[in-house]
């Protein structure tokens, strides 16, 4: 067989592979879409500098790195699913005297514990920096809010990676489908413009979205001078507890999704 | 080849009764019914596809029955059983990125040890298996008879009443199925069942104390490897004659010194007394039709293909 041959074969191979995964498909279509419309019109109409405190960006992006070190931290860790199965422990674990779900509540745990550290690893950096003005308005209170923030905003996105972990066979579909949904949910949460002046249709689908608590919890916890413009702890923590522990149930009783 | 006495049984490690089980529309169990007494080393003996793996997954409860009665350890198979069984899966089953250490660390956690008894039992299953000065090595740093020395040390670990083991030397080297099998042999004297599905024909008669012969996801025959092979004469001929007839079989069963006879197109297979006056005489009876002659010393897979029909070596033996 010859080489051009050989690398037409392998080049067929992997676009029948590509589109016979959907999910890989349509993310890799679908998500710069919603990079244009969502971040596009975000920075067009949200993104003034004078619109945050003293116009001082870095400060107001400290909850928005924290929640994406979360939301990065959350999705590795939730792909080690991948990497269990992969290489055959996960097999081992589920053959031990406990159920599924025990295995699984271990692995979201770890995650929740690793995001979580990490989140609050970027906090205690961004706070150690002195061109960083972080206002903790409510003292001590406020430090304990913004770990509670983190804690839940991590129970949230493992509790969504495991199902998602559950229905997508590919560790590359896995990512794929992750970065399609949790970068716009990011992008509009008020992670990196303020929600107040955007336009209707973009601050109705951010209100819809659990994210935008969790960053305005940090927001105000360390940020903000009042809670002027924001949603409110109440509010957020009503909202943000009730989906994180639906999203970590509902991730911890699915179905492995595999069979030793 | 020798074989083991077997050792005196309490009664049974497992019962399995009309199991039938099937991934989708393939039979891999067909109302399978098989007793394994407490303290012997058992064989599943099959080729690919038979059945064997199923079977041992359904012992450790990882699958349900769509038929029948699974009885282990005296109990239908359940999550908290698993404390009481070891399983050993076909394929690797290691996170390389661990230590050795690292790796009999979590099993014995998830198997309810810790503390000093936990280390001092690690301590003492990595000596046993030859990996003591390998503890602190990440896994991905051993060679292959060194991970399944590792995974058998895991199997033990918890100190099992019923061991399962999927083809536990597929790919060894001489030595390290036999420094393997000193373990397991170790286990069982201490009083551990022993299950091993296993197409090693070998394995079979040197190691196991009762075979079950596996076809298509049912019961052959079982008993142990001599019973099994009672009625064998010394020499198996395994004859390719693709025109062979009916008739000429009722031919050669008349000639001195032939036992039985099993023909599966286009295999003729003859346990014989000498395999060295038989040959010839079939060359001459036969003439150019065969294609090729194996000879060798009867073992299990003659009794196996007497019984089934068909080759340990043939896959697919699952409906």
């Amino acid at each position: 067989m010859s080489t051009a041959a050989a690398c037409a074969a392998l080049l067929q191979r992997d676009v029948r592979a590509v589109l016979r995964s959907r999910s890989q498909l349509y993310s890799s279509m679908l998500f710069p879409l919603m990079l244009l419309a969502i971040l596009g019109t975000g920075v067009s109409e949200g993104l003034d500098p004078t619109l945050v405190r003293d116009g001082d960006y870095a400060s107001f992006l400290v909850p928005g790195a924290i929640a994406m070190t979360v939301l990065f931290s959350s999705t590795f860790s939730s792909a080690s699913y991948y990497q269990d199965r992969d290489c055959g422990l996960l097999r081992v674990l589920l053959a031990s005297p406990h159920e599924p779900r025990v295995i699984l509540l271990g692995k979201a745990l770890a995650g929740v514990t690793i995001g979580g550290v990490q989140g609050l690893a970027v906090l205690a950096v961004a706070a150690a920096i002195p061109s960083i003005d972080l206002e903790w308005q409510y003292g001590p209170a406020g430090v304990v809010a913004a770990v509670a923030g983190v804690l839940l905003l991590a129970l949230l996105l493992n509790g969504f990676a495991q199902v998602v972990a559950a229905r997508i066979r590919t560790m590359q579909g896995f990512h794929l489908v992750m970065n399609l949904v949790l970068f716009p949910l990011l992008f509009f949460s008020g992670a990196f413009f303020p929600l107040q002046h955007l336009p209707g249709w973009l601050k109705a689908l951010a209100y819809a979205n659990p994210i935008t608590y969790a960053v305005d919890i940090l927001h105000l916890a360390v940020y903000a001078e009042n809670s002027g413009g924001y949603i409110g702890l109440p509010a957020d923590f009503a909202v943000l507890v009730s989906l994180a522990l639906a999203a970590f149930l509902w991730g911890i009783g699915r179905r492995t999704g595999y069979q030793p | 080849m020798t074989t083991r006495a077997a050792p005196p049984t309490t009664g049974l490690a497992a019962s399995i009764r009309e199991v039938s089980f099937a991934y989708g529309e393939r039979l891999a169990l067909d109302g399978l019914t098989l007793e394994v007494p407490s303290g012997v080393v058992f064989g599943l003996l099959g080729p690919n596809g038979s059945g064997k793996s199923t079977l041992l997954s359904h012992l450790a409860g990882l699958r349900q029955p769509s038929a029948g009665e699974v009885r282990v350890l005296g109990q239908p198979p359940s999550t908290p059983l698993r404390a009481r069984i070891g399983l050993l899966f076909q394929e690797t089953s290691l996170d390389l990125l661990m230590t050795v250490g690292e790796t009999l660390w979590l099993h014995g956690r998830l198997f309810g040890l810790g503390g000093r008894a936990l280390q001092e039992r690690i301590a003492a299953l990595l000596e046993s298996v030859g990996l003591a000065e390998r503890a602190r090595s990440p896994v991905s740093t051993l060679s292959g008879g060194m991970k399944r020395r590792l995974e058998l040390a895991r199997v033990l670990l918890p100190s099992p009443e019923l061991i399962l083991l999927d083809e536990p030397t597929t790919g060894l080297d001489p030595d390290a199925e036999a420094a393997l099998w000193a373990r397991l042999l170790e286990a069982n004297r201490a009083g551990a069942t022993v299950v091993l599905a296993t197409n090693k024909v070998n394995e079979a008669e040197r190691h196991c104390d009762r075979v079950a012969l596996i076809h298509r996801g049912r019961l052959a025959a079982e008993g142990a490897p001599a019973e099994l092979k009672a009625g064998l004469k010394r020499d198996a001929v395994w004859v390719e004659w693709p025109g062979f007839t009916p008739a000429l079989a009722e031919e050669l069963r008349a000639w001195k010194g032939v036992g039985r006879l099993t023909w599966a197109q286009p295999t003729l297979h003859a346990t014989v007394d000498d395999a060295s006056a038989f040959v010839p005489r079939l060359f001459q009876a036969a003439g150019d039709g065969i294609r090729a002659v194996r000879i060798r010393e009867s073992t299990l897979e003659d009794a196996y293909f007497d019984i089934v029909g068909a080759s340990l070596a043939d896959g697919e033996g699952a409906r």
